[in-house]
């Protein structure tokens, strides 16, 4: 059974909370979508795009000295070689082309880490959309490198002062922007959270990541992997790469989320970890909240893992144990930001290295001749400056 | 008193409803209450308790403010029960809820239901619940004899219209724009067209609501409706502490309303 389903459900997750407003132009979206996106002439142009432009297939890489120091096979999925340095490219080529095909003229965004934001204004000047990126004023000020690089790519960063300031409430703003703009805006969702059908349609885009790697690793080792491990935020990096193993049953899936000051603190993100199901920014899926139903302020080290909701298919896979879900530390996870640039020349993302930790501090449940392929989803220029202030001092 | 008869006893009159929403705990809960008591003497007809949430994405500025507030006061539904439980003794207008449905969710939909019920809430309005979803909590209400007011508006295609339709309880929430909750000077030209077509095909009362916040609109729109919705207009004036101001406008609405 493939899901979701008619009504955009993953088991009892997922759905379509959304003002009645936008249920026409999600329905809308959905049939051009379906439409669309799996006609040749799209798929070949997308495909194009994602070789020539993005650089895809990005490498499968055997991490030899990573490997040793843990006593396992271990590969990277070079996420961080695709264009602008992140996964998110995928999505938003395949999003703004599909916006372009709908005729148009300006997409919106939201963006933690700004990877997304850069990655849908890099698409929107391909494609010749106007394009308006919401970003909280917390991520602004650590994340200020892709701020530029946003503005160089002639996008608008619209700063969003509301709430927490962070992620969440970018994504807040961007709806609210969406709900006045539908007829000539697309709302480019930059993970697999948000009503049906955004989180069928960002991991549709993203399942190439996962359809490289068993292609590669076959070749390479000729048999699937034991662990595929990701972090996750709203989880489309991860579902990205989990996807095409699902009926694999010996593959296990790890997602590691924010674990901020630990699960003891409130100051996390650990959404499958500690949260509930409920309903936040239009579908039923685990979140961090109160007692009351509020959503509660999230802390992660990483602004792209800074979100207290998830995409709702991670929730229905930890529901049914098809995958399993941890967490990362602040600190375990600068600690791996340095011991990856140290031992292979690689600087990831803080949000990667919370999956690079997780292998790290786990390394005694693994057989020696385990293979671990870890979804390396971003490279960590964008946070060089960010964990030198935190390094001077100010964690 | 039922949302429905309330409709009815206005028809009978030739009045169209002024229904008036309140953030719930904004600027605090004895001002909600306060403030509900003294503009049913205004002439107001129903009033729409918000629960306030944390992310209101239908909401522009003004309800943002006065739900984020309202909650740093940790306004909760067990405080909104309570004031409605007064309600029951202290006004003879329909009071019903409006919120997002999380809070709800967590408090279990029965569980919600029956309270509705105890403390004499006649409707609830859920923002982010439409058609689709709406299925368990209608239920709920139902056993309650509890009203779930459906929205709609022109994006709304014809099929879910008709659904919506046949769904809705109490009145269908009519959403005048494009775009969140806030006064606007005024309201889409296509609007009276829309309203006309819709209550053509309806039985159940139309109210509009977003955007409003003048005399002008109000009669411009008042001879396609049954009823108009206040609420960012209504709590900018109390941000601003112009209470006596507002309740001067709140009569004013009533007689454009009237005549
Ligand atoms: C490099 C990188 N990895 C991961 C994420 C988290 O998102 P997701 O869980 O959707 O992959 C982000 C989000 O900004 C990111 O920039």
């Amino acid at each position: 059974m493939k899901l979701p389903n008619k009504k955009g459900k993953f088991g009892i997750f997922g759905g379509k909370f959304a003002p009645e407003t936008l249920m026409e132009p999600l329905a809308q979206l959905e049939k051009t979508y379906k439409e669309i996106v799996k006609s040749k002439t799209f798929q070949q142009e997308l495909n194009i795009y994602l070789k020539v432009y993005a650089g895809r297939p990005t490498p499968l890489y055997f991490a030899k000295n990573f490997s040793e120091r843990i006593g396992v096979k271990i590969y990277l999925k070079r996420e961080d070689m695709a264009f602008t340095g992140a996964h998110k490219i995928n999505n938003t080529i395949g999003q703004v082309l599909l916006a372009k095909y709908m005729g148009k003229t300006r997409v919106i965004a939201e963006t933690g880490a700004g990877q997304h934001g850069v990655a849908t204004s890099t698409a929107a000047a391909l494609f010749g959309l106007k394009c308006d990126v919401y970003m909280g004023e917390i991520d602004i000020k650590r994340q200020a490198l892709n701020v530029y690089r946003m503005k160089l790519l002639g996008a608008n960063v619209k700063a969003v002062s509301s709430g927490t300031k962070t992620l969440k409430d970018a994504m807040n703003e961007a709806m609210r922007d969406w709900i006045a703009t539908f007829e000539n805006t697309h709302y480019v969702i930059g993970s697999v959270a948000g009503p049906h059908p955004y989180p069928m349609i960002v991991r549709d885009f993203q399942v190439i990541i996962g359809k490289e790697t068993k292609k590669q690793i076959l070749k390479i080792e000729k048999k699937l992997p034991d662990y595929l491990v990701a972090c996750v935020g709203g989880g489309s990096n991860s579902i990205g790469l989990f996807y095409p193993f699902e009926n694999d049953k010996n593959v296990k899936f790890i997602g590691v989320e924010g674990g901020g000051k630990g699960l003891d603190t409130d100051l996390h993100s650990a959404t499958l970890c500690k949260g509930s199901p409920g309903i936040l920014h239009g579908s039923l899926s685990y979140v961090l909240q109160n007692h009351d139903g509020q959503i509660h302020p999230t802390h992660s080290v990483s602004a792209g893992l800074d979100y207290p909701g998830v995409g709702p298919e991670h929730s229905f896979y930890k529901e049914t144990g098809r995958a399993q879900y941890f967490e990362a530390t602040d600190q375990d996870v600068l600690k791996a930001f340095h011991f990856l640039s140290e031992t292979e020349g690689i600087i990831p993302a803080l949000e990667s290295s919370h999956a690079v930790a997780w292998v790290i501090n786990n390394k005694e449940i693994f057989k020696p001749a385990d293979i671990i392929i870890i979804n390396l989803s971003g490279r960590g220029d964008k946070d060089v400056q960010e964990v030198a202030n935190i390094e001077e001092g100010n964690l | 008193m039922k949302i429905k008869d309330k409709f009815i006893e206005l028809k009978k009159q030739g009045k169209k409803a002024l229904i008036v929403y309140l953030t719930a705990g904004f600027p605090d809960m004895k001002f909600t209450e306060d403030f509900i008591v003294e503009i049913e003497k205004s002439g107001v007809d129903i009033i729409e308790i918000g629960i306030p949430f944390s992310d209101p994405i239908a909401d522009g500025p003004i309800l943002q403010y006065t739900s984020q507030i309202s909650l740093e006061h940790g306004t909760n539904l067990k405080d909104i029960f309570s004031l409605c439980e007064r309600l029951k003794t202290k006004i003879s207008i329909p009071y019903i809820l409006m919120g997002y449905y999380n809070p709800i969710y967590q408090s279990g939909l029965d569980n919600f239901a029956q309270n509705c019920s105890l403390a004499g809430v006649s409707g609830v309005i859920v923002a982010d619940l439409p058609l689709e979803e709406e299925g368990p909590l209608k239920k709920s209400l139902k056993n309650y004899g509890i009203d779930l007011v459906s929205f709609l508006t022109f994006t709304t295609s014809e099929r879910r219209k008709e659904k919506i339709l046949k769904s809705s309880s109490g009145f269908i929430y009519y959403i005048s724009l494009a775009g969140v909750t806030g006064p606007r000077e005024t309201l889409p030209d296509r609007l009276k067209n829309d309203l006309k077509k819709i209550k053509e095909d309806s039985v159940t009362p139309i109210a509009v609501g977003f955007g409003i916040s003048n005399v002008s609109q109000i009669k411009e729109i008042k001879d396609y409706a049954d009823g108009i919705i206040i609420g960012s207009f209504v709590m900018k004036q109390i941000i601003d502490n112009k209470i006596e101001e507002l309740k001067n406008i709140l009569v004013s609405f009533r007689e454009a309303l009237n005549g």
